[in-house]
């Protein structure tokens, strides 16, 4: 067998062929939509990963097929009217074209929602109770509703076959309706609904029924379930495995799509979309098992990123399709790059789940690294040779922003050069991937150094650029980079110009030892904190945590933050909030860390060996002083033009001398993915 | 009697015992031919042999417009003295305008002979030294003894000048002279080639190839006792004949790509041990390049002494990647790819020795019909996605059994390399409208590489089934992207009843640009050269059509110095990818140095199996980029209209 064979072996589902194996499974998009119709921006990132190749695409997570199942908190596509069907028939058309197949995801929610916006519903569960990760309050749900919900799923289905869709996938999945009903930890009924198998799987059953009475035999209805709950309460693996048996054996099913672990905790949702902290492809037994136990084909996401990783598990015969989601989110033309034998220029998803944790928010979901993704309008994926002149850009700084806009501008054609005083590409990146579990994040600079090095720009490592070097270099554009530097000094009572106090990133990156007894203060309650607090669990220092904000870790995502209190909760580190660092000072060989609750204003002290601040990142602006006032735009970025995806208009014009942008920290803090978007649309039309 | 009446009765009794014993010596050579196996006797083609030495032969020697010089005015010269020598010594013409004809020709081929002897001082490695390093001071004896003989006759010099003394240096040299340019046309000397060679341009079991072309194996009756050649006696007698009409010229060896590797074939060496194997003896004698790694005066053979393992090693045969360069090179016409072949054939069909991944091949072809070893039912996985039009009778599943064109796919099928190719071509024939359709499962291997490996029998059942899966069905053309599949379809499947009007998608894409049926940006500035494949050039004479598409988007070829039919083959023909004999170096490897010679990006290429070896040399190098592709890149798409299908 060849290296990727198994991936290419079409499948059936009823009556389509799947041209492969690989499957973008379904998860919220959070870009649907006025009122839950797709438009363009969706339509385009799915017809993208159609056009790299991907064998089928689920769409539209947890798309309604009721008004009392609230859509507009994720933008989530509405099928609970007919309006959906012509937006349908773009999508499908747009995914076709490219010889790909599309599904939409169908659900009612029920308690997994929020009622406090949109029709304000009053949401309903089986027997009313609350979900936590929603704070989800919820009536019981009564025998007409059920009748009427039933009608909906059937009427949802028929308007994803009426639009051109290749089919639905039902989700019993995530503690939905269906899987409400099923699981014993939240049907507590009494009826002919709940306590026995057969009724606790009634709900479910009907709408199947009624589904199929709606769309015919011959149109693709799947089902997707979990695996095993992991609640002591809940269903567990056998129980799944009777489950899947029991709605295969109907046979009104043409596939399942099976994800490990319930969702209803915040501890439980951090393995349905596994971060960097896990193992790869950690719930594929549980898929397997219910292949045991069905006899049509099954599909199975996560964790799930690299080809020859989706080969192996294709080949030893566990699922039948791979989900590769997030993979297709860092870079939706994997597929043909497999194909075009370019397996290194393959983005790989590196499980940061910047795309989720945004998901959870609310937000749209957009990828850390690839700033294109969802943004196929404006952004493109594969950047085009310029027509125009070729620039001599030179980069300076070989974080995410630089080395973006130094592959951006390579692929675009021009003599680029990128100067990094460090020995090695990455920037924070590289500090960020020293904590334990953060490996992977490393990931992004190794593709970055893979492409420039494929583009072939000059790369000089370990050297520090200055304002005779870069003025020397006669660039026509030069760029900025540098990030910044912890910001220590900002409270002067903190003692960093004694010596007193050390970064996060003093920590992370190894210039400072770990401490016996150490105070991480971390205002910022990003990654940077959490990491520098395990890090220094890991290495047997003795860790509080504490931050001035409501909890630590307060900005870290939905899927990110429980794995890192699972990690520091089992190292003992204390986490104490609401506490504002006021001031260190020396006492005797030890520190003394003064605390002041932000609330009642009561100081208390600590005493400890090592102080470590997070105080984020102070934007490194010397040399970009230097250069301003002899560059033709003066240091500026027309936002004008940035923001709505055009050129920068001095771009057009003549002038002599050089253009200088900066983009990234050294700007203003903000992200990864920021840095990366502003490079690419910076970037993209020089 | 005086030193020149002497010489005139002499000369009559010698010239005429020379010519008994070249009788004698002839007879013995065709005796030693009609060892070898019936063929048809092509009577008619002796009466061509003027025409195809001055037109077919000339036209390969002069390649070199040296020895092509050379050769007109030694051999020019040497004929036309022989002519007026026998009619003056033997008949006794004694016309004065024959001794002034013949005072000319011999002084031709004097200074023919001086070329000849000038080449030799420093003679390249591919000439065979020994008795060919005293062929030029035998022609130039010849030549001068005559021409001085001469002289006293026309009047220039007075009769009986130098007296006794010259009369006997003269006979000296006419002895000499007369031995070695007749005798030694049938006794084995160097002039052998002229008189075997002769003969064999008449009688060639190729007829066809004078005018024509002739690359196509030919078939063998599977119940015959003996399949293939295993020992001399095997082959034709006419193949016989034609190993003996080698001139040791070494042109083949310059042209073998797996002798330049270092591998254990030499062209020459293996005819010539043919000869060995024919006449009986050893190999000691050979004086010009060895097998790679094999030592000379190491092996002996017999007409009926098995050839493999005794004469030649196994190796040397699969050495062969069957590029026709040699034969192509070849002033004598010599067919060096089918005596190897016929000798693969015994190896495979009687003793099962096809040597590394080769049985293995076979066995996959045999049980899959494709020579990876897939499963039939994955030939259309590729296009999964292509929504193609295939050749049946199931209406449901929308099959058809007529369209203009039938696509052949090939197992480029299975390769994910080729498949792009695949995929470029099949957006190109849909841009262009054509109305095509595939055979589906029910295409198998066009059998190139079992024939190339000796396997008739799988070959001739490949054949079969294509053939009767295609007469289910109407079309006007195949195309195919594989100009392997494309000659075996094209020539080689006539025999089996076969006959279909084949092109590949070089030919049939350049007609399509030129009726503006295809429309290609030709504004593409792209420094890239083009590989031929053997088997679309050599083998089928189209060097034309790629090199048209190509310019026809603006490129400016940079040619490779060995281009259109000197191409260097890639080595991917023949099954020497299977049977991967080692050398010192790799094919494709210099076939990549030769790309990178012309400073190219990218090279262009017109053949799945030669995409595949070119691009398994190492990086960095050039981009290897199938001329489909490149089009795709060109095209210029009628805006307005969706195509159907991925491009990936």
């Amino acid at each position: 067998m060849a290296q990727f064979d198994a991936l290419f072996q079409p499948l059936k589902i009823n009556q389509l062929t799947i041209r492969n194996r690989v499957v973008s499974t379904a998860h919220a998009e959070v870009y649907a939509t006025e009122g839950g119709m797709t438009t363009e921006r969706y339509v385009k990132y799915y017809e993208e990963k159609a056009k790299g190749g991907v064998g089928l695409s689920i769409c539209g997570g947890s798309s309604v097929v009721s008004i009392d199942s609230p859509q507009d908190w994720w933008k989530s596509v509405n099928l609970s009217t007919d309006r959906i069907i012509p937006h349908f028939q773009n999508l499908a058309d747009a995914v076709h074209k490219h010889g790909g197949k599309i599904m939409i995801q169908i659900t009612h929610m029920g308690r997994r929602s929020r009622w406090d916006g949109g029709n304000w519903s009053t949401l309903v569960s089986p027997s009313g109770i609350r979900e936590p990760v929603h704070r989800a309050t919820c009536k019981t749900i009564e025998v007409e509703e059920m009748q009427r919900i039933v009608g909906d799923y059937a009427k949802a289905a028929g308007r994803a076959k009426a639009g051109g869709l290749d089919g639905i996938e039902l989700s019993a999945v995530h503690q939905h309706l269906i899987d409400q009903f099923w699981s014993p930890r939240v049907n507590q009924r009494d009826d002919e609904y709940g306590g026995s198998f057969e009724n606790r799987m009634r709900f479910g059953m009907e709408v199947l029924h009624a589904i199929r009475e709606e769309v015919g035999r011959d149109f693709a209805v799947g089902l997707r379930i979990c695996g095993d709950e992991f609640h002591p309460d809940g269903l567990n693996h056998d129980d799944m495995k009777q489950v899947a048996a029991y709605y295969d054996a109907t046979g009104l099913l043409d596939f399942f799509s099976v994800i490990g672990s319930g969702c209803d905790t915040h501890n439980t949702l951090a393995n349905v979309i596994p971060n960097m902290s896990y193992p790869p492809e950690p719930f594929l037994h549980l898929a397997a098992g219910i292949k045991e136990v069905v006899n049509v084909p099954v599909m199975h996401a996560q964790n799930i990123k690299d080809p020859n990783q989706a080969q192996r598990i294709l080949e030893a015969g566990y699922v039948d399709f791979v989900g590769m989601t997030r993979a297709h989110i860092a870079d939706p033309h994997l597929i043909a790059k497999i194909k075009l034998n370019q397996i290194d220029q393959i983005k790989q998803c590196v499980g940061a789940n910047y795309c989720i944790d945004r998901q959870y928010q609310g937000l749209d979901v957009l990828c850390i690294q690839n700033a294109a993704t969802s943004r196929e309008s404006t952004m493109p994926h594969i950047i085009e040779k310029t027509e125009g002149k070729v620039r001599k850009v030179v980069i300076v700084g070989g974080g995410p922003a630089g080395m973006e806009a130094a592959r951006v501008c390579a692929e675009r054609g021009h003599d680029v050069t990128l100067i990094e005083k460090n020995p090695e590409l990455g920037g924070q990146i590289t500090i960020a991937s020293k904590a334990p579990q953060r490996d992977q994040i490393a990931g992004i600079t190794r593709w970055f150094a893979l492409e420039l090095d494929r583009l072939g720009i000059d790369l000089r490592l370990n050297t520090a650029a200055d304002e005779v070097m870069i003025r020397d270099l006669n660039a026509d554009v030069v760029i900025l980079a540098v990030g910044g530097q912890p910001f220590l000094a900002q409270n002067p009572h903190w003692g960093q110009e004694e010596g007193l106090v050390v970064s996060t990133w003093d920590i992370l990156s190894g210039k400072v030892a770990p401490g016996k007894n150490v105070l991480v203060y971390d205002t910022i309650c990003e990654f940077s904190g959490l990491s520098a607090a395990d890090f220094l669990a890991q290495n047997g220092s003795l860790v509080e945590m504490v931050t001035d904000d409501i909890k630590p870790g307060a900005a870290v995502g939905g899927t990110t933050f429980p794995t890192y209190y699972r990690s520091l909760y089992e190292k003992d580190v204390i986490m104490s909030s609401d506490l504002i660092l006021e001031k260190v000072y020396r006492e005797g060989d030890k520190l003394v860390a003064v605390l002041e609750n932000e609330y009642t204003g009561q100081q208390e002290e600590r005493v400890v060996d090592q102080v470590v601040i997070e105080n984020g990142v102070r934007p490194d602006e010397e040399i970009y002083l230097q250069l301003k006032s002899d560059s033709r735009n003066k240091g500026q970025i027309d936002i004008e033009a940035l923001y709505a995806a055009l050129p920068q208009p001095i771009l057009s014009e003549e002038g002599e001398g050089y253009i200088l942008y900066r983009i990234g920290d050294c700007v203003s803090q903000r992200n990864t993915h920021a840095a990366i978007y502003d490079a690419l649309r910076l970037c993209k039309d020089f | 009697m005086s030193s020149s009446e002497f010489l005139s009765h002499f000369l009559f009794t010698l010239i005429s015992f020379a010519l008994l014993l070249t009788l004698v010596g002839a007879v013995k050579r065709m005796l030693l031919w009609s060892q070898g196996q019936s063929s048809t006797i092509h009577w008619l083609g002796l009466l061509q042999i003027p025409r195809r030495y001055l037109v077919d032969l000339h036209h390969v020697v002069a390649r070199d417009k040296y020895m092509s010089n050379t050769h007109v005015a030694t051999a020019g010269g040497f004929v036309l003295s022989s002519i007026l020598i026998i009619l003056l010594y033997v008949f006794q013409l004694t016309l004065q305008i024959l001794t002034w004809a013949l005072l000319g020709s011999s002084l031709l081929m004097f200074i023919g002979s001086i070329f000849v002897m000038l080449r030799r001082r420093n003679p390249p490695p591919n000439l065979s030294l020994g008795k060919w390093q005293r062929l030029p001071k035998s022609l130039m004896v010849f030549s001068l003894s005559f021409f001085i003989l001469t002289l006293p006759a026309t009047g220039i010099l007075p009769s009986d000048t130098g007296g006794w003394l010259l009369a006997l240096l003269l006979v000296a040299g006419i002895i000499w002279g007369i031995g070695e340019m007749f005798c030694g046309m049938t006794w084995g000397g160097p002039m052998k080639h002229a008189f075997a060679g002769a003969l064999h341009l008449g009688l060639h079991r190729r007829q066809e190839r004078f005018g024509g072309q002739s690359t196509g194996l030919k078939a063998i009756d599977l119940s015959s006792k003996k399949l293939g050649v295993e020992k001399p006696i095997d082959f034709k007698w006419n193949q016989l004949l034609s190993f003996d009409a080698c001139v040791e010229c070494g042109r083949c060896e310059n042209n073998c790509p797996a002798f330049a590797a270092g591998q254990p074939l030499n062209p020459k060496k293996l005819i010539q041990d043919m000869v060995i194997g024919m006449a009986g003896g050893d190999d000691a004698k050979f004086a010009g390049s060895p097998y790679p790694g094999i030592k000379v005066g190491t092996h002996k053979g017999g007409a009926i002494i098995p050839i493999v393992n005794v004469l030649v090693e196994s190796e040397t045969l699969w050495s062969c990647t069957t590029c026709r360069a040699c034969v192509d090179a070849c002033p004598m016409m010599i067919e060096h790819v089918d005596a190897i072949v016929d000798m693969r054939r015994f190896e495979t069909m009687e003793k099962g020795q096809t040597p590394g991944k080769g049985s293995e091949i076979l066995e996959n072809l045999s049980a899959t019909d494709n020579p990876n070893g897939f499963a039939p039912s994955t030939r259309m996985n590729w296009a999964a996605d292509q929504n193609l039009t295939v050749f049946g009778h199931n209406e449901k599943k929308q099959q058809v059994t007529q369209a203009d064109v039938l696509l052949w796919v090939g197992d480029a099928a299975f390769d994910m390399r080729n498949q792009r190719t695949l995929r470029a071509m099949i957006k190109l024939l849909r841009a262009a409208k054509v109305d095509f359709a595939v055979l589906g499962d029910a295409e198998c291997d066009s059998g190139d590489l079992a024939r190339r490996l000796g396997d008739e029998a799988t070959f001739q059942r490949l054949a079969n089934s294509n053939i009767s899966t295609m007469n289910k069905y109407s079309f006007n053309t195949i195309v195919t992207a594989d100009p392997h599949a494309f000659h075996c379809i094209k020539n080689e499947y006539g025999e089996f009843g076969g006959n279909y009007n084949v092109m590949h998608h070089t030919g049939f894409f350049a007609e399509l640009v030129s009726q503006q049926k295809i429309k290609l940006d030709n504004s593409k500035e792209l420094a890239l050269t083009y590989h031929d494949p053997c088997y679309l050039g050599r083998y089928n004479g189209e060097y034309d059509a790629p090199r048209f598409l190509l310019e026809s988007m603006g490129v400016k070829i940079k040619e490779m110095e060995r281009s259109k039919s000197t191409a260097r083959c890639c080595g991917g023909g023949g099954g020497a990818p299977v049977t991967d004999i080692p050398g010192k170096q790799r094919i494709p490897d210099m076939r990549m140095a030769d790309v990178i010679e012309t400073k190219a990006e990218i090279v262009a290429v017109a053949c799945p199996g030669c995409s595949a070896m070119l691009e398994g040399v190492v990086e960095p190098r050039p981009e290897v980029k199938d001329i489909a592709e490149l089009m795709l890149d060109a095209l210029i798409e009628d805006t307005g209209e969706d195509m159907v299908g991925a491009q990936v």
